[in-house]
């Protein structure tokens, strides 16, 4: 019973961790698609006299991506309504060419108001819409979720990083007599932690199974449940296996650093043996 | 007589030093010897012994052990020298939660012996100190003197050059003191292994006059 609760608690924070690590890696793909569909649907319109093309719009600012002429005819046809015929060409002719302008990426907000004054620097153009207000309410609700997520995701670390540091002082408990005997008969690190390494090692695959389920049952009935609806469209953002590797190496490292920790902790305490 | 161990202005300290235990020690011990450490609670009597397996570091002087030099001796050199010693240890130092039988040959196992060599050399030891039935007990379900004649077992798995006893027999009986006595002299005897046990007194039933040495105010005499 006692060795159950003593893999249990060091299978717990490492679950934790792992499920951490899950959802910085889920939400970065899921961050990188949502800018992504923000980038695309997100232009900035500009009104102007000159031709403006790519090449020399890149040239002012790196963040702009591409540049297009929108057909004014629709434009034009309602300006020209009424008008005598002889007028319309006078109005044709003086009337500025209309582009929108896509950006590089979601750039933040005082990026946004430096490409504006640059594009305003433009000789010939005339006006610059960037939509600030809708872009600012769009990108703030970004921001807020991403950093709340990053905010709970480093508790949720630190909280676990914190138990599994607790549970190494209970194991340095438990096996200090035995690594300290063996030490004394000249044992090397290794095999006095051969325990250690062995349990650690299977908690850490146990938490990695136990991981697997978790996010193999969201990604598998993810449109069942409420909370990751969203997601069901998008259902290559969650688990990849790829995400596997990183958690394996992930626990190993922790196991590694737990059991090296807890070794070293009981050879210094050895003089008072 | 080859020198198994040689002091030579030996200052052994805690504390960095502020705390002097042993001051300017000068012996030299063969091989084969028994010797016996005498003095009074708190003269440095394991402290003497723990310098001999590497626990505590000379402050000053030399103390050799087995060849090596105890100051400048290397983590992987202290590990090789422990496994060709025998310690014993007056609260037997077993591990609770390995059999009798594990425990004999914990030397065995730290040298990385074939399974078959351990069990071979469980039982010659375990007979040897009639613990042949209690072979898969656990160290808590014997008596103390069971407890330390597995521990001189365990000493003696590797057949030592040394054997260092740290008052082996301070919680046990007079007949369980009388068998342990009977096993580390044995082994002088028939392995030709250094014996030194620290003891506050020498038991009686010893009729040979064996090398012994006083610790007294921080100093080592032998006796003659």
């Amino acid at each position: 019973m006692k060795s159950i609760k003593d893999h249990f608690m060091f299978i717990l924070p490492l679950l934790a961790v792992l499920i951490g690590i899950e959802f910085v890696l889920i939400f970065n793909r899921i961050t990188t698609s949502y800018e992504q569909k923000l980038k695309n649907d997100y232009a900035i319109l500009v009104s102007s006299k000159k031709e403006l093309t790519t090449p020399f719009l890149r040239s002012i600012d790196s963040k702009i991506d591409s540049v297009t002429k929108i057909n004014r005819n629709r434009i034009a046809s309602e300006v020209i309504k009424g008008v005598e015929k002889d007028n319309i060409e006078t109005i044709l002719k003086n009337m500025p060419q209309f582009y929108r302008v896509h950006l590089t990426d979601y750039v933040g907000l005082d990026r946004l108001k430096k490409v504006k004054k640059e594009l305003m620097s433009i000789n010939g153009v005339l006006s610059v819409e960037t939509f600030y207000q809708s872009y600012e309410s769009r990108y703030s609700l970004f921001s807020l979720i991403k950093n709340s997520l990053n905010i709970f995701i480093t508790i949720l670390f630190v909280v676990s990083l914190l138990l599994i540091v607790k549970q190494m002082e209970v194991w340095q408990l438990g096996h200090k007599n035995r690594m300290r005997i063996m030490e004394i008969f000249g044992a090397p690190l290794m095999l006095r932690s051969g325990v250690l390494f062995k349990m650690a090692f299977i908690d850490a695959i146990i938490a990695t199974i136990l991981n697997l389920i978790i996010f193999m049952y969201i990604k598998t009935n993810g449109e069942h449940i409420d909370s990751v609806k969203f997601l069901k469209d998008n259902s290559g953002l969650l688990f990849q296996l790829s995400d596997l590797f990183i958690w394996i190496i992930t626990s190993l490292v922790i196991v590694f650093i737990s059991v090296l920790f807890v070794a070293f902790k009981t050879s210094e305490d050895n003089n008072d043996f | 007589m080859a020198s198994v161990i040689r002091a030579e202005n030996l200052t052994l300290a805690y504390d960095n030093g502020k705390h002097p235990i042993i001051v300017n020690a000068n012996f030299s011990i063969g091989q084969g010897e028994f010797i016996f450490i005498t003095g009074p609670s708190g003269s440095g009597k394991s402290t003497l012994l723990k310098s001999m397996y590497g626990q505590l570091k000379p402050n000053k002087g030399k103390l050799n052990v087995g060849g090596h030099d105890m100051s400048k001796i290397s983590n992987h050199q202290l590990l090789q020298l422990r496994r060709n010693l025998g310690i014993v240890f007056q609260d037997y130092k077993l591990i609770n939660e390995w059999t009798v039988e594990k425990n004999v040959v914990l030397p065995l196992i730290i040298t990385g012996y074939s399974m078959d060599v351990q069990k071979v050399q469980a039982e010659k030891l375990l007979a040897h100190v009639k613990l042949s039935e209690h072979k898969d007990k656990y160290p808590m379900e014997l008596s103390g003197g069971e407890q330390q004649r597995v521990g001189v077992a365990r000493a003696l798995s590797k057949n030592p050059f040394l054997i260092l006893a740290d008052e082996p027999t301070g919680n046990l009986d007079e007949f369980s003191s009388g068998v342990v006595w009977d096993l580390l002299e044995n082994a002088c005897d028939q392995l030709n292994a250094t014996v030194l046990v620290v003891t506050h007194k020498i038991p009686t039933i010893f009729n040979i006059n064996y090398r012994h040495f006083i610790i007294e105010n921080g100093g080592v005499h032998e006796v003659h």
